[in-house]
C-alpha cells in the first residue's frame, strides 16, 4: 500500500463534501442494471450522475435502478440532459433538486444536435439563475477560456470544459486551452467532462491539474466495464500523483540518464584517432 | 372534461382537478416523482393549490439512468 493510500492526505472538496475519488462517474449505457453496478463500486466513485425522464404511471418511481443508486451510498449529481434553453435547464433543476433531494445538478444546456455542443450563452444564464436558488452548479462546457470566466463571473465554483464531443471517445481535443483554464482559475474545481475514451485521457486530464474527470461511456461501453472501471481508478490517481509530484521539463535533444563517468571501453585513444 | 398533454400526449382529465388530484387520477404516485406545468416547476408542497386547466402541458418525470 502507498504512503498516500495510508494516510488519506488526497482528500479533496467539491461542493461542499470531502471525497478520496477524483472520478465521477455516469449510470448511463451498461450492459445491465448489475453490471452498472458493479462497475461504479469497483470505479471508486464517490459521484454518480443521473438524470430525470418522463415515466409512465405504471411504472414505480425510478423502478429498481434509483434502488440500486441510493444503495450504492455515493453522491448523486443530477443532470439536466437534453435540455435546449436556460429555461428548460432551470426547471429541470428543480425537478431533480425535489426528486433526488440534493442541490448539486450537472448543467447541460445543448446548443447543436450534431456534435451536442453546449449552448455557452444559454448555459451562462441558467448557471446565474440557479446560484441565486442555492443550487451547487457543474456546468457543462466547452474549453473556450472566455465562457469558463463568464460562469465564474456569475458564481460558479465549478466548470466542466469538454475533453471533446460527448461519446466520442477522441480524448483531449486542445489540452492547451484545458491549460490555459487552469492556469487562469486556480481557484476553481475543474473536472474534465465528456470525450474521455481510455484510460491514458483521464491521466492525461489529471496530469495537467485537473481536479477530476466525468466520463460514462468509456467505461460503459468497453467490452468489460467492469475491468474498464478499475482501470479509470488507477489512471486518475495515478494522473494526480503525476500532477503532485510535478513532471519534468521537456528538453529539446537527448540528455542520457547513466553516469557517463567510468563509462566502459573508453580509453584516451580514442580521443587521438 | 378538459384536454391536456401529459408527457406529450393529450389527455382528458376532468375540470377543476388540483396537481395532486391529477396525479392521482392519472394513477401515479406523489413520491419520486417531480412535476411541470408548462415548462414550470410545480413544487410538491404547492400540488393543492395548482389548478389544471385546458391545454396545459404537464410533464411528469422519474429517476433514470444519465451520464
Amino acid at each position: 500500500m502507498t504512503k498516500h493510500m495510508q494516510t488519506n492526505e488526497n482528500t479533496w472538496e467539491i461542493g461542499g463534501k470531502r471525497l478520496s475519488s477524483r472520478l465521477l462517474i455516469g449510470s448511463a449505457l451498461y450492459p445491465s442494471p448489475a453490471n452498472m453496478e458493479e462497475a461504479i463500486r469497483t470505479s471508486g466513485s464517490q459521484i454518480v450522475t443521473v438524470a430525470l425522464r418522463r415515466q409512465s404511471a405504471n411504472v414505480k418511481a425510478g423502478g429498481d435502478f434509483w434502488n440500486i443508486i441510493k444503495s450504492l451510498g455515493i453522491e448523486v449529481l443530477p443532470n439536466t440532459a437534453g435540455c435546449h434553453s436556460a429555461k428548460e435547464a432551470v426547471t429541470t433543476a428543480q425537478m431533480a433538486r425535489e426528486v433526488f433531494g440534493t442541490n448539486w445538478i450537472k448543467l447541460e444546456v445543448i446548443g447543436d444536435q450534431y456534435n451536442l455542443q453546449p449552448d455557452p450563452f444559454e448555459t451562462v444564464k441558467a448557471a446565474e439563475v440557479l446560484i441565486k436558488e442555492g443550487f451547487e452548479v457543474f456546468p457543462y462546457t466547452t474549453d473556450d477560456l472566455v465562457v469558463a470566466k463568464r460562469l465564474a463571473d456569475v458564481g460558479c465554483k465549478i466548470i466542466m470544459p469538454w475533453g471533446s464531443m460527448i461519446g466520442s471517445g477522441k480524448g483531449l481535443m486542445n489540452p492547451d486551452n484545458l491549460i490555459a483554464i487552469r492556469k487562469q482559475f486556480p481557484e476553481l474545481k475543474l473536472i474534465v467532462d465528456a470525450g474521455i475514451g481510455k484510460p491514458s485521457h483521464a491521466t492525461q486530464a489529471m496530469e495537467l491539474g485537473y481536479d477530476g474527470v466525468l466520463l460514462n461511456s468509456a467505461i460503459a461501453l468497453a467490452h468489460d466495464p467492469v475491468k474498464m472501471a478499475d482501470a479509470f481508478k488507477y489512471a486518475v490517481e495515478a494522473g494526480r500523483l503525476g500532477y503532485e509530484a510535478g513532471t519534468m521539463q521537456q528538453r529539446e535533444f537527448a540528455s542520457a540518464s547513466t553516469p557517463t563517468v567510468g563509462t566502459p571501453f573508453w580509453h584516451q585513444f580514442n580521443e587521438e584517432v | 372534461m378538459i384536454k391536456v398533454s401529459v408527457n406529450g400526449e393529450i389527455k382528458e382529465v376532468s375540470e377543476n382537478l388540483n396537481v395532486l388530484a391529477l396525479i392521482k387520477e392519472l394513477g401515479y404516485t406523489t413520491k419520486g416523482f417531480a412535476v411541470a406545468i408548462n415548462t414550470t416547476f410545480v413544487a410538491i408542497d404547492t400540488y393543492a393549490d395548482t389548478i389544471i386547466k385546458e391545454n396545459d402541458e404537464i410533464d411528469i418525470l422519474a429517476p433514470v439512468q444519465g451520464g
